[in-house]
Formats: structure tokens, C-alpha cells, sequence
């Protein structure tokens, strides 16, 4: 436990020391800013815009810090030879996975909570008064952002840090629209093609089925039980993505 | 990292054994597999066939430096050691004590709080050494220790070596350096493609080659002699008495 906790507050403190990463966060907090200007044109509706467009710049920035960092996370380990120092003493390979998703995490939890809390400032201020729905959306993004790094982690234990980045991203986008390509095969599809949508369906993280973006925006509600079933199979998905990423890790000669 | 791998034989053979207490030099060519014997060691790398017993309580009582080391360059020196303390449950206190009592001893005190991006080679071999020490192992591994030093962090590299051999640990280095091996060790063995071409200690060597050990060496690696040990499984074992 002392070696996760101490390779997580390592990850944590490298990666808020980035300096990539204050670049894209203040990108970010200009984006939501931008919302305003949006709203503005948008008559009678700039509280609902606002939310839209900043939520949807949370989502964005979110996943691609996600996919670039986590991508690099235990390749630069083993490329510039640290993994030396942590391997020669007594650290498993499922702890370094573990720490340095949690360092990550935390990381995150920063990036994200912050982007969230300041649209949700900004929404308070300007938008018309704010609904906690923009802090449970953004909870919720959290949620799909981790899946992505989990993702991420795995495909570079087995592939180049851009490689992994892009399938991370590609998974994302996949998990936006799986629920669509079940709803399609359904329509006058063969039972294969039927049968092929429900593997990809399931293999793919239904990230819509976690997206309340819509609720927050007062556009529609949503059934909050299966929210918290489909949250749970995120959270399932990212253990099992830890743990193959573990598995690699533990065969692996340096 | 990729989908093809090809098989290459690094070690073929390595037989060794290192004595408890002992002041231990490997040495060997370039590619001659002591770097490699060293990883089989920790468990770095797996032989694909023989054993390697460290004799100690496992990695917790072990202190390695890698060749060429890289540290994390965003933390001071005193962050990767206490970072270091840590992946040894080792409490904040214990942690302070020993990352103070470590840099005062590699001279680094006046630079506990730079970050290692701005250190010297010869300043991350220095820092590379004090973390191989932080959690007082009974057996030390040090691969290269005093590449990239000037004469006064090679001297304060050797004494650091000296003073763990006087409490009675157990160092095995590798070096290139035939002057410092001479001074240091009490014992070594000599590597030549992947297998251990000689092995005893400093003074049969110096026996065999009363010029030095440098003359012994090139004669050794060049002309391979024909009582060469190393046919048998790699077995690598330190923390016990030669027989």
C-alpha cells in the first residue's frame, strides 16, 4: 500500500508540474469563457448554452489530457530506465499500474473537478443561475475519463504511447455511439449481425449511458438507477483494463 | 515493446558466487553480460534456464544503482529520496533522517533542494548511489559507480564503498575503471561473452600478473585461459560462503 500511495503521489506530482498541462486547462477555461460570447447570441437561451458548450469543453479537454497523459505514463518509466530504480526494490508491477493510475486520477480530479466547479461559477454569475446538475454531469465525465485513462494505460503496456492515445480516443468515440449500432442492427439486421452489435456493444464502454449533459441543460431527465448501473460497469471496465495492463506489465523483461 | 520478439543469448553459463562481506568487481568487455548478470539478479530480466539466489531477505534488503541512471528530474534530491524511503515503508521521520544522512555523505547537502534536471552526471551518479543506500541494504549492486565522476566524487564514491565493506555489507560492482577494482576489491570475477572467464580474488590475480591487473585482464579477455569456469546453469548467488 505505502508503494502505491508513494508511486501515486510521484505520478500526481509530475504531472501537475507539466507545464503542457496548465496550457490546456487555461485552453479550456477560455473555452467555457467563450461560451458567454455564445450564449449572448442565443436569445432568451444563454444559461442553457453556456452549460452545453461548457460541458462539452469539459468532456473534450478531459479525455485528450486523459489519452496524452496516460499514454506516456508507464512508457517514459520504462524508455528512460526509472522503472530500474522502482523494480529493484521491493514494488510488484500491479502497484506501479495502480499508483500510477491513481497519481493520474488525482491529477485529474483536479483538472476536471476544476473545470467543472469554474463553469459551474461562471453559469452562477452569468448564466441565469446554476443547477447542480453541471456538478453530477461533470462527476460523471470524471467517471468516463478514467475508463479512458485505464484504456489508455493498458495499450501502452502493448503499444507506442501515440498508438495508445488514439485507440484510447477511438474507444471514446466507439463508446459514444455503441448504444446506436445496437439500435441499428436491430433494425431489419440478421441474427449475426445482431449478435456482433451485442459483442461490441459490450466490449465497448457505453460512455452515453453515463452522459447526462442533456439533463443538465434541462433537455431531458434520465432514469438515475441505470445511470449508477452503467457507472458501475465503468468502474468495472477500468479495474479489469488495470489489471490486464498488470498482467503485461509482470511479463515484461528490462 | 512490439509483437516479434527474437530470441539472443546473453548469458551462457554464468556460475558465481559472492561471498558475504565481501568487496565484489565484475568485470568484462563491453557486451560481455555483467549489466545483464546484475539485472538476472534483481529479477529485472529471467534466465531462461539456472537460478538466481540474492541471500538476503529479498529486495527489501537489497541496494542497487543502475548504468547510466535517469531519476526523475522534476523532484529535488531530497524529494527522490524521500520518494525512494517510502517504496520501503519507510515513516516520514525515518525518511528525513536518512535522506539528510545520505547527502551529507555523497556531498550533496548544498544541493538537497534542486531539482535533478539541474544536476551534473557526475551529481545523478552521486544521488544514484545515496538512494541505492537508503534503506541500509545488507547487499549492494552497483553497475558503473563511478562513470561521469570527477576525482573528488570518485574518491567519495570509494570511501562510500570502503565504509560499507568496514560494517561488514556486501558490494558487488561493475567497472570498467581496473585501478579502482584493485583498490577496492577483495574478490572478482572477469566476463567474456556471456560467460565468467575467471574468478578469485585480487591477489591471485595480481599473482598471475605481477604487472598489474590491467595486464591481467587484457590477458584474461583476449586469450580465453583453459581452466575457465562458467559451463554450468547461470547461477548467480551472493550473501553466502564460497565452499
Amino acid at each position: 500500500m505505502n508503494q502505491v500511495a508513494a508511486i501515486a503521489l510521484n505520478t500526481f506530482r509530475e504531472t501537475i508540474r507539466d507545464r503542457v498541462l496548465t496550457v490546456i486547462v487555461l485552453f479550456a477555461l477560455v473555452m467555457i469563457v467563450a461560451g458567454l460570447w455564445l450564449g449572448s447570441i442565443s436569445l432568451e437561451q444563454q444559461g442553457r448554452m453556456m452549460k452545453d458548450f461548457g460541458l462539452v469543453a469539459v468532456t473534450a479537454f478531459g479525455v485528450i489530457v486523459a489519452a496524452f497523459i496516460a499514454a506516456t505514463l508507464v512508457r517514459k518509466e520504462v524508455e528512460k530506465r526509472t522503472v530500474f530504480v522502482l523494480f529493484s526494490k521491493p514494488v510488484s508491477r500491479a502497484a506501479f499500474v495502480v499508483g500510477k493510475f491513481l497519481g493520474l486520477a488525482a491529477t485529474l480530479a483536479v483538472v476536471v473537478g476544476g473545470m467543472g466547479l469554474f463553469l459551474f461559477v461562471v453559469t452562477l454569475l452569468v448564466g441565469g443561475g446554476a443547477s447542480g446538475m453541471v456538478l453530477v454531469a461533470t462527476a460523471l465525465i470524471y467517471l468516463q475519463v478514467l475508463t479512458v485513462v485505464a484504456v489508455v494505460v493498458f495499450f501502452s503496456t502493448v503499444t507506442s504511447a501515440i498508438l495508445a492515445s488514439m485507440l484510447g480516443l477511438g474507444v471514446f468515440v466507439a463508446g459514444q455511439l455503441s448504444h446506436n449500432v445496437l439500435s441499428l442492427s436491430r433494425v431489419g439486421a440478421g441474427a449475426l449481425t445482431e449478435a456482433v452489435s451485442w459483442v461490441v456493444f459490450v466490449v465497448i464502454p457505453n460512455f452515453n449511458a453515463v452522459d447526462v449533459k442533456a439533463v443538465a441543460v434541462g433537455e431531458m431527465t434520465v432514469a438515475w438507477g441505470q445511470v449508477a448501473l452503467w457507472g458501475l460497469y465503468l468502474v468495472a471496465y477500468t479495474v479489469v483494463a488495470l489489471g490486464a495492463a498488470a498482467l503485461v506489465m509482470r511479463r515484461k523483461e528490462f | 515493446m512490439g509483437l516479434r520478439r527474437r530470441r539472443v543469448e546473453i548469458l551462457r553459463g554464468v556460475d558465481l558466487v559472492v561471498p558475504k562481506g565481501a568487496v565484489f568487481g565484475l568485470l568484462g568487455p563491453n557486451g560481455a553480460g555483467k549489466t545483464t548478470t546484475v539485472k538476472v539478479a534483481l529479477g529485472l530480466m529471467t534466465a531462461s534456464e539456472g537460478e538466481a539466489r540474492l541471500g538476503v531477505e529479498g529486495l527489501a534488503d537489497v541496494g542497487y544503482l543502475p548504468e547510466n541512471p535517469y531519476f526523475y528530474d522534476y523532484l529535488s534530491g531530497r524529494e527522490f529520496l524521500s520518494f525512494c524511503g517510502r517504496l520501503f515503508g519507510m515513516s516520514a521521520g525515518e525518511r528525513r533522517a536518512r535522506s539528510g544522512e545520505l547527502l551529507r555523505d555523497v556531498g550533496l547537502e548544498g544541493a538537497a533542494d534542486v531539482h535533478l534536471r539541474k544536476y551534473s552526471k557526475g551529481m545523478l551518479q552521486r544521488i544514484g548511489i545515496a538512494q541505492a543506500l537508503i534503506n541500509d541494504p545488507e547487499l549492494v549492486l552497483l553497475d558503473e559507480p563511478m562513470t561521469g565522476l570527477d576525482p573528488i566524487g570518485r574518491l567519495e564514491v570509494k570511501r562510500i564503498i570502503q565504509r560499507l565493506h568496514d560494517e561488514g555489507r556486501t558490494v558487488l560492482f561493475n567497472s570498467h575503471i581496473l585501478a579502482d577494482v584493485e583498490e577496492l576489491c577483495t574478490r572478482i570475477a572477469v566476463m567474456k561473452g556471456g560467460r565468467i572467464v575467471w574468478s578469485g580474488t585480487v591477489a591471485e590475480a595480481l599473482t598471475d600478473s605481477p604487472e598489474g591487473l590491467e595486464a591481467f585482464f587484457m590477458r584474461v579477455v583476449g586469450d580465453e585461459p583453459a581452466g575457465a569456469v562458467g559451463d554450468g546453469q547461470p547461477e548467480i548467488v551472493a550473501g553466502e560462503t564460497p565452499s
